[in-house]
């Protein structure tokens, strides 16, 4: 397969074109990337692979020999980019949320349950180790990096020095609340670290007298 | 000589004068009167518009207006709502909002479009401006509820809060409760947007009874159509409202407390939503058809024969945008029952799928535009097109002012002869000789842009997708197009000529974005070394564009005129091409470095 003039990429990882592309075939007017281009699927990744994989692809037209990519002199030189589930990025152009006009289910990188009109972007959690934390009655959110913490002891402390609360008295009215990915407010002396750790999208600090 | 001002006015007069002159275009033209106008205009200036926040610095503005009330700024380029523009891009409010903190006290309004607000720069806004009343963001990320509860919280006097089609991280929907029980002066509130399942209804409720003022309402997907009633009933005064979802289990009481409230809104002319719809609700909107002017169904996943009941009970819609179910007979029934349609949007339901889903063909098309005299505006998205029925169009409509027609596999050719749409589209730039936007697909040879450069004089913006043959059809374009302020391509065999024999026509636009062309690195070095009132900023995620030769095409090219100079924000992936050569203050070192932690096996395979 013939790369594209001068981008000079490594050969591919193994790339099934049947596989990987599913059902919306090999390239066509699939369009419309996730804002998180990931690799093609488990069996094709190596490693991890890049966001934007330039490969000099079949046409846009099928024919049978659905692996062959076009010649350059075809005129279709574009180097299209693909990503995991359809054709082409950004083609046709219709914004993210449009996509399905159904409830998503469960997109491996999407953190919200609700509809598609979130867009697929949920780059901005995804990868950071920092969440937001709220004191409870604070309008004010702050972020904390939970990549430093290893246990809830540390945690609680690095907490209450980032909102004053110094009194011990006061510490001891505090408990430690997170909501996870399913939306659900859950409280942290509850689960062990790891769980807390994996499953979490944000902290509250609550009061401790019933709500 | 004495320099005499036998003819003027005191200054007080011409500022009032100045004060009914309302465009920017205008304001501009009488700020270069004469140098005793400029002051006095500027001094008067009360609202500015940014068309790209990166062609001019905060300081800037400030310096020439000092008197602003209103501002409104555009970040990324178009192409970033269909994720061509990489996360990081850049785009970021914060350093605005902290200048005008400084210097407009008296800000009221901000209207922003594809930029990035952080709960920062919200909690700044509410914290800085004591009379703030209007907050837009449109298409806008970054922040979360927090940042909305700030500005719910912080300002008193909030008239308009506006989120449309931004994406919110959406952390609770207690932010409503935020809102004081003091603040009765909404008027315009658009949350259709939001994701959370725990929007707080009753503090919606008990905002939206105490705003007698509210005009507009956009619910979000969340809200279940039983909840609607009541909201209707607490703000019968409403112009434009958003349904949430429309549906619910089918009771007997939804349909005619939904059915009664709807009957009290007399003043109600636009409706969006519809989510989910249950397509024995629908009805319950006829006692406000005869009025509606304007309706989004968008989201609404009903098919032509629901489609066709409602809106032949709306003699009066101006604008529809609708889903294809709407099919060709839909259309048909459109064209008989709207006269006065203006607008129209027929989106995709299903973008990605190899056969066609629907009936939905250029037919349809054609039907509206012989039925509907007053039509200007069209986004079509279909499979299908051929040239008789492009000219046809254009015969019809001679008033178009927008036209984007998507088909959806690139490179159709027009289906009954096998030929390019270049004469289709040459007749629409033909007739339309008030052509401002338009947006191009299927089979395109450089013959279309011939047309285009001839006939296309008041084209502003120009959208490009796999077409052309060479840069011949880009030079056209670039030599023809007189009014022409945005160009936006993507894979289309241009390269280094025709932007090159046109580089002073860049000066002259606002923005010309190319992905996936033939633009050779060095072009765009030269680009940058000459001309200095241009940005030309080259995106490449892969590698940086100097590791390769000059002759290599870049991956995607962004230039753009500014009066501040090359930018201080930029990303790893963005390069600045400027006199000092290709230019990024996150060195090449960063580069690596960041992609190495990205993506280290694939680096270090290519090292």
């Amino acid at each position: 397969m013939e790369l594209q003039l001068g981008l000079a990429l490594p050969t591919p990882p193994p790339f099934d074109t049947n596989g990987s592309c599913s059902s919306s075939s090999s390239s066509s007017g699939g369009g419309g990337g996730t804002k998180k281009r990931r690799c093609f699927d488990a069996e094709s990744r190596v490693g991890v692979v890049p966001k934007t994989l330039h490969l000099l692809v079949w046409n846009t037209d099928r024919s049978d020999d659905g692996d062959e990519p076009r010649d350059l002199d075809d005129n279709s030189f574009s180097s299209v980019v693909l990503n995991e589930e359809e054709g082409l990025v950004g083609w046709p152009p219709v914004k993210a949320w449009r996509k399905k006009p159904r409830r998503h289910n469960g997109r491996p990188n999407n953190n919200r349950t609700a509809a598609p009109m979130n867009s697929c972007g949920g780059c901005r959690a995804s990868n950071s180790t920092y969440v937001k934390v709220k004191l409870e009655g604070n309008a004010i959110a702050r972020k904390i990096d939970l990549s430093v913490h290893h246990s809830f002891e540390s945690l609680t402390a690095t907490l209450m020095t980032m909102f004053d609360i110094s009194d011990e008295h006061q510490q001891k009215s505090f408990k430690l609340a997170y909501q996870d990915r399913d939306g659900d407010w859950l409280l942290a002396e509850d689960v062990p670290w790891r769980t807390f750790i994996r499953s979490l999208k944000c902290i509250k600090l609550i009061r401790s007298r019933s709500c | 000589m004495q320099k005499k001002r036998a003819y003027s006015f005191p200054d007080e007069v011409l500022e009032h004068v100045f004060s009914f002159i309302q465009s920017g275009k205008d304001r501009n033209a009488v700020s270069m009167v004469c140098k005793s106008w400029y002051e006095i205009e500027r001094w008067c200036r009360r609202k500015v518009f940014i068309g790209n926040c990166y062609a001019v610095s905060p300081k800037m503005v400030i310096k020439r207006f000092p008197e602003v009330r209103s501002i409104e700024l555009k970040g990324k380029p178009h192409f970033a709502d269909f994720n061509l523009v990489p996360d990081g891009w850049g785009g970021y409010v914060l350093p605005w909002i902290v200048e005008m903190a400084g210097a407009y006290p008296w800000l009221e309004e901000i209207r922003l479009k594809r930029m990035v607000v952080t709960d920062e720069s919200l909690e700044l806004i509410a914290k800085s401006f004591k009379n703030f009343k209007v907050l837009v963001l449109f298409s806008c990320e970054g922040f979360s509820t927090d940042g909305l509860a700030a500005i719910a919280a912080g300002c008193k006097n909030l008239r308009e809060l506006d989120l449309r089609e931004s994406d919110v991280d959406d952390l609770s929907g207690h932010w409503l409760t935020h809102f004081p029980e003091t603040c009765t002066s909404l008027v315009s509130l658009n949350i259709s947007c939001l994701g959370s399942d725990e929007v707080s209804f009753s503090a919606l409720e008990r905002l939206v009874g105490r705003c007698p003022n509210l005009r507009s309402l956009r619910l979000n997907r969340a809200v279940s159509l039983d909840k609607i009633a009541n909201i209707l009933c607490l703000a019968p005064q409403l112009v434009d409202f958003g349904t949430g979802n429309y549906t619910t289990e089918l009771q007997p009481d939804v349909l005619s407390n939904l059915t009664a409230a709807f009957s009290s809104c007399k003043e109600l002319k636009s409706l969006s939503g519809f989510w989910d719809v249950v397509p024995a609700y629908l009805p319950a909107l006829y006692p406000v058809c005869s009025r509606l002017t304007s309706l989004n169904l968008s989201y609404a996943t009903i098919h032509s024969p629901e489609i066709i009941k409602l809106v032949s009970h709306c003699p009066s819609l101006q604008r529809l945008l609708v889903l294809d179910y709407i099919e060709d007979s839909g259309l048909e029934a459109l064209a008989s029952s709207c006269k006065d349609l203006q607008e129209l949007r027929v989106f995709p339901s299903d973008p990605f799928g190899v056969e066609p889903n629907v009936s939905l063909t250029e037919k349809g098309l054609v039907s509206v535009s012989l039925g509907c005299p007053k039509l200007q505006s069209v986004l079509y998205f279909c499979r299908q097109m051929t040239n008789a029925a492009l000219v046809t169009i254009a015969q019809n409509c001679p008033n178009f002012t927008r036209f984007r027609l998507c088909i959806i596999e690139p490179k159709t050719a027009d289906y009954l002869t096998g030929e390019p749409l270049d004469v289709g589209f040459g007749a629409i730039v033909e007739h339309c000789k008030d052509l401002r936007r338009l947006s191009l697909s299927g089979l395109l040879t450089d013959r279309v842009f011939e047309y285009i450069g001839t006939y296309a004089k008041k084209l502003e913006m120009l959208s490009v997708a796999f077409a052309g043959d060479s840069d011949l059809g880009l030079h056209h374009v670039l030599s023809g197009c007189e009014s022409l302020r945005k160009l936006e391509i993507r894979d289309c065999p241009f390269g280094d000529k025709a932007i090159l024999a046109n580089a002073a026509k860049l000066e002259t636009m606002r923005s010309l974005w190319m992905s996936s062309c033939t633009v050779s690195f060095g072009a765009c070095k030269l680009l940058g070394q000459k001309m200095h009132r241009l940005n030309v900023e080259v995106i490449d995620e892969t590698e940086p564009p100097c590791s390769r030769l000059e002759s290599c095409p870049v991956d995607k090219l962004y230039v753009y005129r500014s009066i501040s100079g090359p930018r201080s924000d930029m990303p790893p992936f963005v390069w600045t091409m400027d006199e000092e050569g290709d230019n990024n203050s996150n060195q090449k070192d960063f580069f690596f470095l960041d992609m190495f932690v990205r993506n280290n096996h694939y680096i270090s395979n290519s090292l």
